[in-house]
């Protein structure tokens, strides 16, 4: 068993505010628009509105039978898993003759908070289960494995903002372990009035468009979304004759130890994690051809994680993507990578909406125009609540 | 696969705190059934439980490092450094010990807290600590933190396949040498409105639990944390025994394989939907048991299963089913009784068709 053999990533999947598929997220990203907007499907008494960036409905419209029935962070999950499965030549009933897992990040779509329940509940009005059902019947990783009826390992990782990047790092680990042929690895999270009403009491919450890196940042916008990536082993894309988009090289995670919400302010955690994943993929860290940044727009992260970077991976070229797509929590990782991945194969990075003003306090600043790239290898982080730090790299593919 | 050396092991639940109260509990056969409230207020009804308290972490932490803990958290904790103790490794450096939790439901009842806080006093009056608190991984973080264990931090939710979902990668992490050892438990709560759901999904209360009686809806709800000190071994390592083998997967795709001669710990909880479905599984002439009366029924219940079957190899011998099981000619319910050299297996459905089993043998192979 070959712990650090590069895991091909045969096919992807992607939907955000930015775009319905990876195509129009990666469009997006360098054009510079973006879409901040007040809640549209929910309401709340904040006396001034925080922006999010929200997934139209439309994008869902396969959901169907059981499917439409699960909660929405499983719908996007299974959407961005069809994407997926399509984009590296995979039918269903493939799938269900090889031993395939499914790794899973997610924050809303493990939580049972359903409000309306809740409230009837202790009003003593003795409420129907159907939310509870639908709860039980949502869990991320499980819904993907059945509907495609896989058998394999499954998991859903519950790590907070970093359990997106955890997931694909996990799931390459199963593969090179012989543990499964095929993984469908990533993230899924939905908006919900618990995580907004949340995130604004920590308050680190904008009531402007983010600004990651900016002088003037205050705060995240929230997102919703998932990502999916195809990982397959060598024996397997060697007997479909399969192309590789990517390889994750390696991956790395660490935890601070430090403080529940906060990171460690040295960004203890986040080296080690950088360290861990740059040893496992082989590569020096002048070889990072760029990193997609965690870049949330919160002070401390921003500060943390650009000081990091400029020590452990100096010149390297980094930016934020959450101003095109919002802080979308579980997704956020799987989201990064697979537009880290699509970077990789345009040989090209976007400009870090939001940003214009340096802040003397922070030693790097991101791009501030989409620059061309000429490694081959590129570095996607997260951070998270519990000081959970996870990091993960991705080679060019076949045909970049 | 190579096999994890268990090298302590902390337990809290219905049954008390420590291995020496889950001993008792299996010698006796017997576990103290507590109340839940299934209400809002205190003048509503309850259902028994087999419930946790942890007011022992006092004797590791003091008061103020964990008085805006939560009970969820407190209880990782507690079953965390009872591990650790038992291992002989309280003072150690932790800078490569990970932190892998699994859980069915997470911090349910802060996540409750928190809509209390909207609920009462508006969407502006939201609490940040409950929020904060509520995230499925604040257990593993507090642990981390309070621990000092800055190796990699994982929690897992999977419902009933929790456990073995989160010890695959408990046994990755050490495969891959990314850690020396990890801390791994599996915890889960219970509250009010779990109770109000148990009592919606399953009606009238039951107080014994009989879950050999597969067809027989016994479930009584319990929480708790099991956790566990697990090495890559060598010498003198395996208090517990060693895992040696972990299986998952979808019963339609061939189900669980286990050794022939091995005791066979199964998930049974007192849940009629999954009863028949053990009752296909088990193989025939095997010694069976479902120490499920002894901590209750909860997501997490694997987790006791394997401190158990630890604690059977650690002693030698079988301890006997708790309740009543049926007559049948095809498998016997355990008795105590030498265990030998045989390995002890657990398992575990989850009614949809998914199952997960571990093997715990004396040696590494």
């Amino acid at each position: 068993m070959n712990f650090r053999a590069p895991v091909a990533v045969t096919g992807l999947g992607c939907l955000c505010a930015a775009g319905n598929t990876l195509g129009e997220c990666t469009e997006t990203l360098f054009t510079g628009r973006r879409s901040p907007s007040p809640p549209g499907r929910f309401s709340t008494t904040h006396p001034v509105s925080y922006p999010v960036f929200e997934v139209p409905d439309a994008a869902l419209s396969e959901s169907a039978g059981e499917e439409a029935g699960l909660l929405r962070t499983s719908r996007l999950a299974l959407a961005a898993a069809r994407e997926a499965v399509a984009d590296a030549g995979w039918s269903s009933a493939d799938l269900g003759a090889l031993r395939v897992g499914v790794c899973v990040g997610t924050t809303v779509g493990s939580a049972m908070n359903n409000e309306e329940f809740y409230r009837q509940y202790r009003e003593g009005g003795r409420p129907e289960m159907t939310p509870i059902e639908r709860f039980l019947l949502s869990n991320p990783a499980a819904a993907i494995s059945r509907a495609y009826t896989l058998n394999g390992p499954c998991q859903t990782v519950v790590n907070a903002c970093a359990s997106g990047t955890d997931a694909i790092g996990l799931a390459a680990s199963w593969i090179r372990a012989g543990l499964c042929d095929l993984a469908i690895a990533g993230g899924a999270d939905e908006l919900c009035r618990v995580t907004y009403n949340g995130f604004i009491s920590l308050m680190i919450a904008d009531t402007e468009p983010v600004r990651p890196f900016d002088s003037t940042r205050r705060g995240l916008n929230l997102g919703e979304g998932a990502a999916m990536l195809i990982l397959e082993s060598e024996a397997l894309r060697r007997q479909k004759k399969g192309r590789a988009r990517a390889f994750v090289l390696g991956y790395g995670s660490a935890c601070d130890a430090y403080h529940l919400t906060a990171p460690s302010p040295e960004g203890t955690g986040l080296r080690r994690a950088i360290e861990e994943a740059l040893e496992t993929s082989g590569v020096a860290a002048a070889e990072i051809a760029f990193v997609n940044a965690h870049g949330t727009g919160t002070p401390d992260n921003d500060r943390v994680e650009s000081r990091v970077l400029c020590d452990a991976l100096p010149q390297v070229p980094f930016f934020s993507t959450k101003g095109y797509t919002g802080h979308t929590l579980g997704a956020a990782g799987a989201i990064e990578s697979a537009l880290t991945v699509a970077c990789l194969e345009r040989r090209e990075i976007p400009a870090s909406v939001g940003f214009s003003l340096p802040d003397p306090d922070l030693p790097g600043r991101p791009t501030e125009i989409a620059v061309a790239i000429r490694g081959r290898v590129a570095l996607s982080e997260s951070l998270a609540f519990g000081g959970n730090n996870a990091v993960i790299i991705f080679g060019s593919g076949d045909n970049s | 696969m190579t096999a994890l050396a268990i090298e302590g092991i902390g337990v809290v639940g219905g049954f008390g705190c420590g291995l020496d109260a889950l001993r008792q509990a299996l010698d006796s056969g017997f576990s103290p059934i507590g109340a839940l409230k299934t209400g809002p207020g205190e003048e509503e009804g309850s259902r028994p439980a087999f419930l946790a308290e942890s007011s022992q972490l006092e004797a590791f932490l003091p008061k103020r490092a964990f008085r805006r803990i939560d009970h969820f958290a407190r209880l990782a904790l507690l079953g965390s450094h009872l591990a650790l103790q038992d291992a002989g490794r309280l003072e150690e450096n932790r800078q490569r010990l990970g932190v892998v939790i699994a859980t069915g439901y997470g911090a349910a009842r802060t996540t409750f807290s928190f809509l209390d806080s909207v609920l009462d006093d508006g969407d502006t009056c939201a609490s940040p600590t409950n929020f904060s608190n509520s995230v499925h991984n604040a257990a593993a973080a507090h642990v981390s933190i309070l621990l000092g264990a800055t190796g990699p931090s994982l929690t897992v939710s999977q419902f009933e396949m929790s456990v073995f979902s989160a010890l695959l990668t408990a046994r990755q992490w050490l495969l891959e040498k990314r850690v020396d050892a990890v801390l791994f438990g599996g915890v889960d709560e219970c509250g009010p409105v779990l109770g109000y759901c148990h009592e919606r999904f399953f009606g009238e209360e039951c107080k014994e639990m009989t879950p050999l009686l597969f067809d027989r809806q016994s479930a009584v709800v319990g929480e708790g944390a099991a956790f566990f000190l697990l090495t890559r071994g060598g010498e003198g390592a395996g208090r517990y025994g060693f895992l040696s083998d972990l299986g998952f997967g979808r019963l339609s795709a061939g189900g669980p394989k286990m050794p022939g001669n091995a005791l066979l710990l199964i998930g049974a909880d007192g849940h009629a939907r999954c009863g028949a479905g053990y009752g296909a599984l088990v193989p025939r002439g095997a010694e069976v048991a479902a120490y499920a009366p002894l901590y209750g029924s909860l997501p997490v219940g694997s987790a006791f299963d394997l401190a158990v079957a630890g604690l059977t190899l650690r002693e030698g011998r079988v301890f006997a089913q708790p309740g009543p099981a049926p007559e049948n000619v095809l498998w016997r319910a355990a008795s105590p009784g030498a265990l030998g050299d045989r390995p002890v297996c657990g398992l575990k459905i989850d009614g949809e068709g998914v199952f997960g089993s571990f093997t715990v043998q004396h040696g590494p192979s």
